[in-house]
């Protein structure tokens, strides 16, 4: 059971330099070829989101995990150490924010930002909006 | 001006520009139009952009039903954008800009993206209480 929960997981390892050197299948799936570029490259503005924590993760040699937002989605991360520097990065999608409409960006912002365990200025913002927005 | 003329005219709008049949089908369209959405004359306006027409179509039916322009500003697929429809002899002309586009990169930009969206709205509020207040200064003898 644990071998299929493992294999059905987005990975990717990067080395010290935040390079992609093993990317698992539905990885590869889901972003297309990686093997060999810069993360921070195939994600442009992930940076700030994100490397702190594999920061803290290289630094205590211990998993990290983490709720973070980028690029409309809202993923569950997992930073493991495996020596030399390097990181396995695992992540589970956990909502998208939908752009299509007023009534779907609402529901989904609301949805992503309690996700994020952190309503922020965002939320007044939010309501403001959907509020003056309707066509 | 010749119709060929004319043609090219409204082809190099630098916004996105189409014209529509009683049908909503597709009569004429800018360039612009064309490379950002990939659609050309003939085709259904709707059939590739979902749950638009509940957002755009009440406003062109405004348009058709009083033969006069309607502005709006509408959201869809991330952007606020200025709707324009005019009702003309040759069908029904939809001017499209987009005024703000969302971007979700982060929650930061998301955040700054909707203040902007915010402002154009409120900017928009401001523009049509002072098009009352006008109004009913002129009314005054």
């Amino acid at each position: 059971m644990a071998v299929t929960v493992r294999q059905e997981t987005p990975f990717v390892v990067l080395d010290e330099a935040d390079r992609i050197v093993g990317v698992g299948p539905h990885a590869e799936s889901q972003f297309g070829p990686l093997l060999g570029a810069s993360l921070w490259e195939c994600f442009p503005g992930s940076k700030p989101l994100f490397k702190p924590h594999y920061d803290s993760a290289r630094r205590s040699a211990e998993p990290v995990e983490f709720v973070q937002f980028y690029d409309g989605n809202v993923a569950r991360v997992r930073a493991v150490p495996v020596g030399e520097g390097r990181l396995e990065l695992q992540w589970e999608q956990l909502a998208r924010l939908d752009t299509l409409t007023l009534d779907s960006l609402s529901e989904t912002l609301d949805e992503a930002l309690e996700l994020l365990g952190d309503p922020g200025p965002g939320n007044g913002l939010r309501l403001r909006v959907i509020q003056g927005g309707s066509p | 001006m010749s119709e060929q003329t004319l043609d090219t005219l409204r082809s190099s709008a630098p916004y996105a520009y189409v014209v529509l049949d009683d049908d909503d089908r597709i009569v004429h369209l800018s360039r612009a139009f064309h490379d950002t959405r990939g659609r050309g004359v003939g085709h259904v306006f709707w059939d590739h952009l979902p749950e638009a027409r509940e957002i755009y179509g009440p406003h062109l039916a405004e348009a058709r039903d009083t033969g006069r322009p309607v502005e709006a500003l509408i959201f869809y697929a991330g952007r606020l954008k200025r709707l324009l429809a005019i009702p003309g002899g040759d069908g029904l002309a939809v001017h499209i800009e987009n005024l703000v586009e969302l971007d979700v990169t982060s929650l930061e930009t998301l955040t700054r993206s909707l203040q902007r969206l915010d402002a154009e709205l409120a900017d928009r509020a401001c523009e049509q209480l002072g098009r009352r207040s006008h109004a009913s200064l002129r009314a005054l003898p």
